[in-house]
């Protein structure tokens, strides 16, 4: 009888037994159960990519690509950090929110590539699909540390996935050099691992040689220029020209998928992310749940207009719904003078005039459109606020005119250029330029080309020239105009810079 | 002095020369119970001589050789009134000892085991529910307020069912919980604050321990305090029924501050659109949304029909509630149980809200053996919610409930606040299942050593659903309608094994309690919903009638492990000196793997000065007691999984379709304006570990007058290190967050409880109790500037960081973390009064709209000349310099009557509705009424936080007043019958200009509804 109890007694002390504390991850996925799969590795390189969307960082884009040069002014009550990009009030840049986070997306992408290149090789799969994967990765990190170095120059270098406390306080580059020969050599690795396959939010191997054709491009032509930090960089002008152009032609000639898209309005038609055009667009799509996912940069362009959906006018005299916007990047007037009257680029991609469902003219500018407004972002499809509009990140036009400013006046070079400058409806350059008057020509040529895609006032510190041509940069030194200094936050933090 | 050295000096000599001189004789017996029940462990002793003693066996037989055969020996057991019989010429004694409720309350149920009140050496507080239990209440925390000095009570919410917020001694924790660990019949269950799975009728006594040497032995989550609740149980006897009814209803406490005059409304909204520069907006024309406001003609000469009291509409005049327990309780020689049904109803003041829950609990003790019981307990609840709160009473008075057609009235496009269009449509449902069940076994192995093993297991579950139609509804309009089914369980075992050995040595008492604990807790949850159905009539009945490419779903699981070895040794001295020392290691799988074991030691001693020889002529002393008391205990507040590295998944559009993508870094916050910046998190951090609290505590208990006078006294410090933090990484990191161990918190203060029986007749009996308490926080260390985030005050290098929530009115968290300051400050501006022209503006370092008069005249704090950010300084702190009750019990013939008072003083309370009320905007600054006061009313005014928005939160409140009858139905008093009336709430004492000063935490007070007053009729029938 007495041991029936005890028994009972046992038992409650059972469950004493096995207990080991640790913890069993559950329902999140960690380096010990990732990576396994071609699947596994495609969603790690799809997490790197997925980085590029958060709109601290797609809208960086503009935000330091266009809005501190010749070409926009923010919207009055736009907060402090905006004001101060465009106002280059430099003093409060080691704190501006848009520059941290633009600085600290970039580090993401970095890690998320960084475990990429360093689980993948030891998954068990197709090496084939391993070699592409790690190419995107290769790529995706000479990205980010491309865009690093020429928005604040010497940079953190972490090359290894950070998994620890003691591994999140990296040295600062020692010079120029040091960052870009990682960039370089991650391209080289890139375009050697990865084919030719145009798909939507993901790049290629052409991709990978439009990159490193921008590099060579940015090293010569700053170096040239007599940018600081670049003047004292191991690297030759003229070799780093030639570079360029070489790698550039590759992508001109040596592959048949991307080219010029015949029309001008085609290239920003946002149901044709597959255009010949784009070798590297961010992708978003309005179906997404939140922002980042689907995209509100057509809000940023387009101007408020009483909260309407207007209509504007094709080139066809059809018309193409949007919703209006939020009026944050304002086109100067300098800049919307600056076009020839001709050039299509101004009359078919710069809206004048809007209208309504029935063609009626509901606001003009000058009057209740307060600035003419690019319609490079706009998506008739759009669902309330959200839309599919994306960043332009890598066009073949920009690559054709890397090769064109790289190769000098050649007659293959003059005809790139032209067929940019026919397309938009303005005669031929005139033949017999000079190499400096030819490369100034093409300056203004992606000026005109390229504006409100994220590329002016990297062009314009190559050449040495914010100070000259942005009004609200001029009596900076050459120092505060080229660089941006590395974020206050990241000084306190960063025992190691 | 000299007196006391003295009476040392006898001491000493008494004690060397008290050697035995005397005959001896040998005494044997038997000690039973009332019933005849042999009773084990009980102490005995010789009276003089108390270090000759000896402790019953399980049949209750005890033997001891007596010194002096003439003397007299003393009985004594916990729960049994003590005895002195003189012993008998045959040294032949059966004892009979009396079970006794008086003395029961007397014994204080600590972690693991129970001590006489008069031998703690801790700080612990017992409240016996008998006084609360005529206040209706779902769970029992929310009546404790009040009751325990040093226990805070915070009853924010008003909903049906809703719990309370409980402190005890401050808070200690900034990211973990600071609310006290729970304990029922020996169980932790979790954090206190809503109880409502033990039905308040059901609990014997509340035992609240609240120093480190009393809750130390519940290791890492001892930190907070404990609460301990003890159920009742049967005892031997005749079947007793007991019938429990109360019925109650409420009413607000003031008319709700609403716009009875619209054209008063209509008149100073105009006057402050225009004072803003926009249109005035009842001119008689549509805005432009397409709605018609009236001109103020229309509105004055009566030509605008509509008129809605819209807090008629949608505010019950008086809800009702109900509690009904009826309970059958019994005991044998072998086995005793109680049984307890209870129903529940408590109706929410908006309409159509209410809350209602059934319960019952089986609780059954029987004696296998002689020496081994097994006791069994079963308790279930099945509540119902089914919410309607959030409506809108603040609508404006002069739309109309339905329009000509007899829709709905809305006003405008995106109106989604019509209250009766969103209660009849809405749909918002909580059913919820709690279930506790444990089983235990205690084995008396030999008289004073017994061994307890149980096992509790605790499963709670939930499930929602919710519907918002694609019209009438913000959720449901985004999405064509919206439906959501969430379900949540939670599974919780709790296996515990341990002995308690109490037993004598001459004058030597050693306790020692040891054994070990194992817990396991997991959750689980699941949550569908669906949009955009096809047909709405069915709500979310049939989930799959939503759009399919629209579905979402979720699902989330926990588990988490403690182990942990408990360990006490109590020992005493001659029962006048005492020592306490405990000690419970605790392993946690949420621990980081470097920091898996805990160790929490604590100390106490006690001195019972009055037994003290010298201490014999003070006749009227019966207690004097000093305590004092160090340990460490901690705080678990880790959520699971922290210090684990961790991957995030997120979905990327590639190559035109939506597909999964995972990597190191998740979103673990937000930031920036509205949130839209996130915060990454991911590194594993394997040093993270509990929060550490060390405190000591310093006490005295008195008692004089045959204890008709009691005191008790408390000083503690309470020191918490190891703050958990969110650390802010270097942006090179690819991470933002990393929690971490880092800061200090410190607490101090001192608490008295007073009780004196005034008067002790045998018809007429009165007791006034009052409570005190004191405590006073500070934020020691945020950690290092940089990797905290800190903020540095420009004026007075105060480093800080905003805390608690954002004000939108104000575009300003109000509340600081401040070094060297309490927590939740208030910082902001400073006023000095209102400017009365131009001159005295500009004068004031203001300009634009800021410097016109009737705004706000800013302090230039900093003297610069102008008013900006660097003017801010700390205008207010929201914790009460102490809080204080004080309670009368009146018993005359078969009347009684409680009363009880309650309050907090000294705390700075926010009043965000201080300007936007129908009471206070007719005060505004005028040309013609150039009030220092008020401001002018101006729409569109950026306010600043500062102390204008302040006001003295000290309030007294009636808290309680119960007036009761009994009828004596039977000669034996085993049945009987009282009617009570019972007011809670009634009336409060303050300046404070809102509804009602008791706010949470922050001092943040949101106007909302005034508090409700509860009058309650009950009947209590035994039989």
């Amino acid at each position: 009888m007495k041991s029936t109890y005890k028994y009972l007694f046992f038992l409650f002390t059972l469950g004493l037994v096995s207990c080991e504390l640790e913890e069993e991850p559950y329902g999140f996925y960690s380096e010990d159960n990732f990576y396994q799969t071609a699947e596994d590795a495609d969603a790690a390189v799809n997490y790197a990519y997925d980085a590029l969307t958060y709109l601290e960082y797609s809208r960086a884009y503009f935000y330091l690509g266009d809005l501190p040069t010749d070409e926009a002014f923010p919207k009055s009550d736009e907060g402090a950090d905006v004001q101060d990009l465009h106002n280059w009030t430099v003093s409060n840049f080691g704190t501006n929110g848009i520059l941290s986070n633009y600085f600290k997306y970039s580090y993401i992408i970095i890690n998320r590539s960084n475990a990429v290149i360093k689980n993948i090789p030891n998954g068990d799969f197709d090496q084939g699909i391993k070699d592409r994967l790690m190419g995107e990765a290769y790529f995706l990190r000479a990205w980010s540390y491309f865009n690093l170095v020429k928005a604040y120059g010497n940079v953190p270098m972490q090359t290894e996935l950070v998994e620890s406390i003691d591994r999140t306080t990296s040295p600062l580059s020692a010079n120029l050099d040091e960052v870009y020969d990682l960039v370089i050599s991650d391209l080289q690795q890139a375009i050697g691992l990865m084919g030719l396959e145009q798909r939507l939010g993901r790049v290629d191997k052409v991709a990978a040689q439009a990159l490193l054709s921008k590099v060579y491009l940015q090293i010569a032509s700053s170096k040239e220029h007599g940018v600081s930090l670049y003047t004292e960089m191991n690297k030759d002008v003229d070799e780093m020209y030639n570079l360029a152009a070489q790698r550039a032609k590759e992508v001109l000639e040596g592959q048949s998928v991307y080219g010029f898209e015949e029309d001008l309005i085609e290239i920003y038609d946002v149901d044709q992310p597959l255009g010949r055009e784009n070798i590297f667009l961010l992708s978003m799509d309005r179906s997404g749940e939140i922002e980042g996912d689907y995209s509100k940069i057509s809000k940023l362009f387009i101007p408020y207009i009483d909260g309407a959906t207007v209509y504007l006018e094709n080139p066809d005299g059809s018309l193409v719904p949007t919703h209006d916007g939020w009026s944050v990047f304002q086109t100067t007037t300098e800049f919307y003078n600056s076009f020839a009257d001709n050039d299509r680029r101004k009359t078919e991609l710069i809206v004048d005039t809007v209208y309504n469902a029935a063609g009626e003219v509901v606001a003009t500018y000058p009057g209740a459109i307060v600035y003419p407004f690019t319609r490079k972002y706009i998506d008739p499809d759009f669902i309330g606020d959200k839309t599919s509009t994306k960043p332009f990140l890598l066009r073949f036009s920009d690559i054709a005119l890397v090769y064109a400013e790289a190769a000098g006046p050649t007659a293959e070079a003059y005809s790139y250029v032209n067929f940019i400058r026919n397309r938009a409806g303005l005669e031929d350059l005139p033949s017999g330029m000079g190499l400096n008057e030819f490369r100034e020509a093409i300056l203004n040529e992606r000026k005109w080309e390229l504006s409100w895609e994220g590329n002016r006032l990297f062009d314009l510190r190559r050449f040495n020239r914010v100070t000259e041509v942005v009004p609200e940069a001029s009596g900076l030194s050459e120092t505060e105009a080229n660089f941006y200094p590395i974020p206050q936050t990241e000084i306190d933090l960063n025992p190691n810079l | 002095m000299k007196y006391v050295l003295s009476k040392y000096a006898l001491l000493l000599g008494f004690f060397v020369f008290s050697l035995p001189v005397l005959a001896q004789m040998s005494v044997s017996g038997t000690v039973v119970s009332e019933d005849g029940m042999p009773l084990p462990g009980v102490n005995i002793f010789e009276k003089n001589t108390p270090d000759n003693g000896a402790v019953t066996d399980f049949d209750g037989n005890f033997t001891l050789e007596v010194e002096n055969p003439d003397g007299e020996l003393v009985f004594s057991s916990i729960g049994f009134i003590t005895k002195t019989i003189s012993i008998p010429r045959d040294g032949q004694m059966t004892v009979t000892l009396m079970n006794n409720m008086q003395e029961l309350s007397e014994v204080v149920v600590v972690g693991y085991g129970e001590v006489r009140r008069k031998d703690l050496t801790g700080s612990v507080s017992t409240i016996d529910v008998g006084e609360i239990e005529d206040i209706p209440a779902n769970s029992i925390e929310r009546v404790l307020q009040g009751r325990v000095a040093g226990l805070q009570v915070a009853t924010p919410s008003q909903d049906p069912g809703a719990g309370a917020t409980i402190r005890i001694r401050g808070g200690s924790s900034l990211r973990g919980s600071n609310a006290p660990l729970i304990v029922v019949d020996g169980f932790p269950l979790g954090d206190a604050g809503n109880l409502k799975q033990i039905n308040p009728s059901d609990i014997q006594s509340v035992d609240v321990l609240k120093d480190a040497s009393a809750s130390a032995i519940y290791g890492s989550r001892g930190a907070n305090g404990v609460i301990i609740i003890t159920t009742k149980m049967a005892k031997e006897g005749k079947t007793q029924v007991r019938i429990q009814q109360q019925s109650t209803v409420s009413a607000f406490t003031s008319k709700v501050d609403l716009w009875r005059d619209p054209l008063l409304m209509a008149q100073l909204n105009n006057e402050s659109r225009r004072n803003g520069g926009f249109e005035p907006l009842y001119i008689g024309a549509e805005n432009s949304t397409g709605v018609y406001y009236p001109s103020i003609w229309e509105l004055q000469s009566g030509e605008w029909p509509h008129f809605t009291e819209w807090d008629d509409i949608v505010f019950r005049d008086n809800p009702m509630s109900n509690n009904t327990t009826i309970s059958v309780n019994s005991g044998t020689e072998k086995t005793s149980f109680n049984l307890s049904a209870n129903y529940y109803t408590d109706m929410g003041v908006y309409i159509d809200d209410d809350y209602s829950k059934y319960g019952y609990n089986l609780r059954v003790k029987h004696d296998l053996l002689d020496n081994l019981s097994i006791r069994v307990s079963n308790i279930l609840s099945k509540g119902m919610r089914e919410y309607n709160g959030g409506l809108a009473y603040w609508r404006n008075p002069i739309f109309p409930v339905y329009n000509s057609q007899g829709e709905y009235n809305l006003i405008g496009t995106n109106d989604y606040s019509h209250p009766l269009a969103i209660s009849e449509n809405r749909l918002d449902e909580t059913e919820m299942l709690d279930l506790i069940t444990s089983a235990a076994l205690e084995w008396r192995i030999i008289a004073p050593l017994k061994l307890t093993s149980r096992l509790n297991y605790k499963h709670g579950k939930s499930i929602n659903d919710q519907y918002f139609p694609d019209v009438y509804t913000e959720t449901g309009d985004f999405n064509d309608g919206a439906g959501w089914i969430r379900n949540w369980e939670d599974h919780n075992y709790v296996s515990e094994t341990f002995a308690n050995y109490n037993d004598w040595f001459g004058k030597h008492n050693l306790g020692i309690t040891a054994g070990f604990t194992y817990e396991n807790y997991s959750s689980r949850s699941s949550n569908l919903g669906a949009f955009d159905f096809v047909n709405e009539t069915l709500g979310n009945e049939n989930m799959e009638a939503g759009n399919p490419e629209l579905n979402q779903v979720q699902n989330g699981r926990v588990e988490t492990e403690l182990v942990s070895g408990i360990f006490r040794i109590n020992y005493g001295y001659d029962d006048r000196y005492l020592a306490t020392f405990t000690a419970r290691a605790d392993g946690s799988s949420k621990f980081g793997e470097n920091n898996k074991w805990a160790y929490f030691p604590s100390g106490a001693l006690s001195w019972k000065v009055h037994e003290e020889e010298f201490m014999a002529d003070f006749d009227e002393l019966d207690q004097f007691k000093l305590r004092a008391s160090y340990g460490i205990s901690g705080n678990q507040g880790i959520s699971p999984y922290q210090t684990l590295s961790r991957y995030g998944v997120s979905n990327y559009y590639n190559n035109g379709s939506w597909v999964t993508a995972v990597g190191p870094g998740y979103i673990v916050g937000r930031a920036g304006q509205g949130g839209i910046e996130a915060l990454w998190g991911g590194i594993p951090n394997p040093d993270l570990k509990w929060e550490t609290t060390s405190q000591w505590n310093l006490g005295a208990d008195l008692s004089f007058f045959e204890e008709r006078l009691n005191l008790t006294f408390d000083y503690y410090q309470k020191h918490t290190s190891d703050l958990l933090r969110e650390r802010i990484l270097p942006l090179s990191s690819g991470y933002d967050r990393l929690w971490v161990n880092d800061g200090e918190i410190k607490n101090r203060g001192f608490e008295l409880s007073l009780d004196a029986g005034l008067i002790q007749s045998d018809n007429l009996t009165l007791n006034t109790t009052l409570i005190f308490s004191r405590n006073q926080n500070e934020v020691v260390s945020l950690g290092n500037t940089a990797e905290s985030g800190l903020t540095i005050d420009p004026n007075t290098g105060m480093q800080f960081e905003y805390w608690g929530n954002s004000i939108e009115q104000f575009r300003q968290y109000p509340n600081l973390l401040a070094v060297g300051q309490p927590i939740n400050i208030f910082y902001g501006y400073k006023t000095d009064g209102i400017i009365q022209n131009l001159q005295e503006g500009i004068e004031a370092g203001l300009d634009g709209s800021l410097a016109q008069p009737g705004e706000f005249k800013y302090v230039d704090i900093n003297g610069d000349g102008i008013i900006n950010t660097e003017d801010r300084t700390i205008i207010g702190d929201p914790n009460p310099d102490f809080h204080a009750s004080l309670g009368f019990d009146l018993n005359y013939a078969n009347f009684d009557f409680n009363l009880f008072l309650n309050g907090a003083f000294g705390q700075d309370v926010l009043n965000t509705q201080a300007f936007n009320q129908p009471s206070n905007q007719p005060l505004r600054w005028t040309p013609d009424n150039p009030t220092n006061a008020y401001p002018r009313l101006r729409d569109g005014r950026l306010t600043n936080l500062s102390d204008w928005w302040l006001e003295d939160g000290s309030f007294v409140r009636v808290q309680n007043v119960t007036v009761g009858y009994t009828f004596n139905l039977s000669t034996q008093n085993t049945s009987s019958a009282r009617v009570y009336i019972n007011g809670n709430n009634l009336y409060t004492f303050t300046d404070f200009s809102g509804y009602d000063p008791e706010v949470g935490g922050d001092g943040i007070y949101w106007g909302g509804y005034p508090r409700l007053r509860q009058l309650t009729l009950g009947l209590d029938l035994t039989f």
